[in-house]
């Protein structure tokens, strides 16, 4: 058998999706290359320089007592009966993770594989996560988890934080500016459902087939209205300016997160639930969300004092981190948390109910930026969907 | 080589200066092998994409640091090879952390082998080798480099090189004889 045998052989194999995944392929990286920051070349010399420096910082932080404490801190935490993997070899529940880094937002399969959809700044899955929608500048796109774009609606000005609405996902909102608009599943019928809003994420009534969202508007007021007829349904005063609007899986309680020390819960009709979250003087809530299928309000707060962030899941502190644990997203059954921990350049995989197991991913900078030095910003996690 | 020689050069000069036809020049006559040769060590069609992806984009972000008097393809090919190997190893580990307590709820699709049915003799013999031979014999005999490239590529010695295409050569030669026949 000769070498042009062999060479024949290989080359006459069909590889299937050629062509698709050419075209997909293109789609990304001619993105990536739109919007590449390239480096003059007289400032290599002065970026090597730079990039020397940064390393002798870096080396020498490690080596600073809070440099181990953060090291000793996540030997104590982690070592003994978690498994710290090399890479982000698997998720520990099913579906499907949406990442969203500097890069734009990728897929994390459930075998731990992933795909950069395209060069989006946010996105979220759609009901049952056959699409996702993401923002890039004015445009709003719905894309495959292939990275298949399916639409697009362009709009005048920037816009950001579009959500889809509960299956059967019919609806889609999302902010240009002051505006809060709503746009058609099928990428039709785009238009303006209310004016003077917050910059903060909308939130759909998690309830098959309802059209009802929660949004603050400039105001600090929280507004909850039926989407398709523009009806408001009611509105509260949270006492102090919303960060954050999130529903409970099944719909019966809405939390809002404030800047502020107190953080309201209502019920769905709008009458308050209770005292809802306290939190200290001094302590920020980064991230909240509701345990599926339960009442039970998970969140992470961080204490500007300490330097330190608690997750707190159902009144009990389950876990605490040095710098911020930026995400608090449940696995699709409720048995996992999972938070970024920009600190530590880890994803932190927590087992519950209490903290019954870990999983540590490791390096997750470099993870979400192929060809990168690691250096690049946090990634955020946007969802886990669906089981 | 694909896409070697000056038209090449001109191309990655082009697109370090920004000319987005000259990247996509760039990229449509590198897709084609790199993906080829990402599926043939990872066998899997969608590991195949993301692995040649994420090797265009690391190409994307080292762009500016590439000497455009050096060819693109060994630089690219030898990203794409050592991505595929990782992806591989990675699947390898994913099936042993699936045996392990932390995990739950791995639906039945998760359990088994993710790669494509391979029909094809000569791709299951390839299958037959570990992700590093397949590696070798990918370099060698679809993207063309020589026994000292491919070494210099994968930081192996010469003969670690020669003896893996050996022993591919003859786990290959048996199913080629029996498609000749």
């Amino acid at each position: 058998m000769s070498d042009r045998d062999v060479r024949d052989a290989l080359l006459a194999v069909r590889v299937p999706g050629e062509l698709e995944a050419q075209r997909r392929g293109w789609t990304v990286v001619r993105e990536a290359y739109a919007t590449r920051d390239p480096v003059p070349r007289h400032g290599r010399r002065l970026r090597l320089v730079v990039a020397f420096a940064v390393l002798a910082a870096l080396v020498a932080a490690a080596l600073s007592p809070p440099g181990r404490s953060v090291g000793g801190w996540i030997r104590d935490r982690v070592a003994g009966e978690e498994a710290t993997e090399p890479a982000l070899v698997r998720l520990p529940s099913a579906g499907r993770l949406l990442v969203v880094s500097e890069q734009g937002p990728w897929i994390v399969r459930h075998d731990g594989s992933k795909r950069l959809l395209g060069n989006y700044e946010d996105a979220s899955f759609s009901p049952n996560a056959l699409y996702v929608v993401a923002t890039q500048g004015r445009r709003v796109v719905a894309v495959t988890p292939e990275g298949d774009v399916r639409w697009t609606v362009t709009r005048p000005t920037p816009v950001s934080d579009a959500r889809w609405a509960p299956s059967p996902g019919y609806r889609v909102a999302y902010r240009e500016g002051e505006t809060l608009r709503v746009v058609v599943g099928n990428g039709t019928g785009d238009r303006l459902l209310a004016a003077d809003v917050a910059p903060v994420p909308p939130a759909w009534l998690p309830a098959e087939g309802r059209t009802v969202l929660a949004y603050a508007d400039t105001r600090g007021r929280i507004r909850v209205v039926d989407a398709d007829s523009g009806k408001q349904l009611w509105s509260a005063d949270p006492g102090a300016t919303p960060e954050q609007v999130v529903w409970s899986a099944n719909a019966g309680l809405l939390l809002v997160v404030t800047a502020g020390r107190r953080h309201p819960l209502y019920r769905a009709d709008g009458r308050p639930a209770g005292r809802g979250l306290e939190t200290a003087q001094g302590q920020d809530v980064l991230d909240a969300a509701f345990a599926p299928r339960t009442r039970e309000i998970a969140y992470s707060v961080y204490d500007a004092e300490s330097g330190r962030s608690s997750i707190v899941v159902g009144g009990e502190r389950i876990q605490q981190g040095e710098g911020r644990l930026e995400d608090v997203v449940f696995s699709p059954n409720g048995r996992w948390l999972v938070t970024g921990w920009p600190e530590a350049d880890q994803l932190l995989f927590i087992r519950l109910p209490g903290v019954s197991g870990y999983v540590v991913v490791p390096d997750v900078r470099r993870e979400f930026d192929p060809g990168g030095v690691g250096a690049t910003e946090f990634p955020r996690i946007v969802g886990w969907c669906c089981s | 080589m694909a896409g070697a020689g000056r038209d090449e050069r001109a191309w990655v000069r082009g697109a370090q200066a920004g000319s987005a036809s000259d990247f996509e020049a760039l990229f449509r006559a590198h897709w084609p092998r790199a993906y080829r040769a990402a599926y043939l060590v990872v066998h899997d069609a969608a590991g195949a994409e993301d692995v040649a992806q994420e090797a265009f984009l690391a190409a994307v972000r080292a762009l500016d640091r590439f000497d455009s008097r050096r060819p693109f393809g060994p630089w690219l090919h030898r990203i794409v090879v050592n991505r595929a190997i990782d992806w591989t190893r990675a699947r390898s580990l994913r099936r042993e952390v699936g045996a392990g307590e932390a995990i739950d709820d791995v639906p039945a699709e998760g359990r088994g082998d993710p790669a494509i049915p391979l029909p094809d003799d000569v791709v299951s013999a390839l299958a037959s080798l570990s992700p590093d031979h397949r590696a070798v014999v990918v370099l060698r005999y679809v993207l063309e480099y020589t026994p000292g490239e491919i070494a210099r590529m994968l930081e192996l010695p010469r003969g670690t090189v020669n003896s893996r295409l050996r022993r591919a050569l003859d786990a290959l030669q048996g199913s080629i004889g029996r498609e000749e026949r």
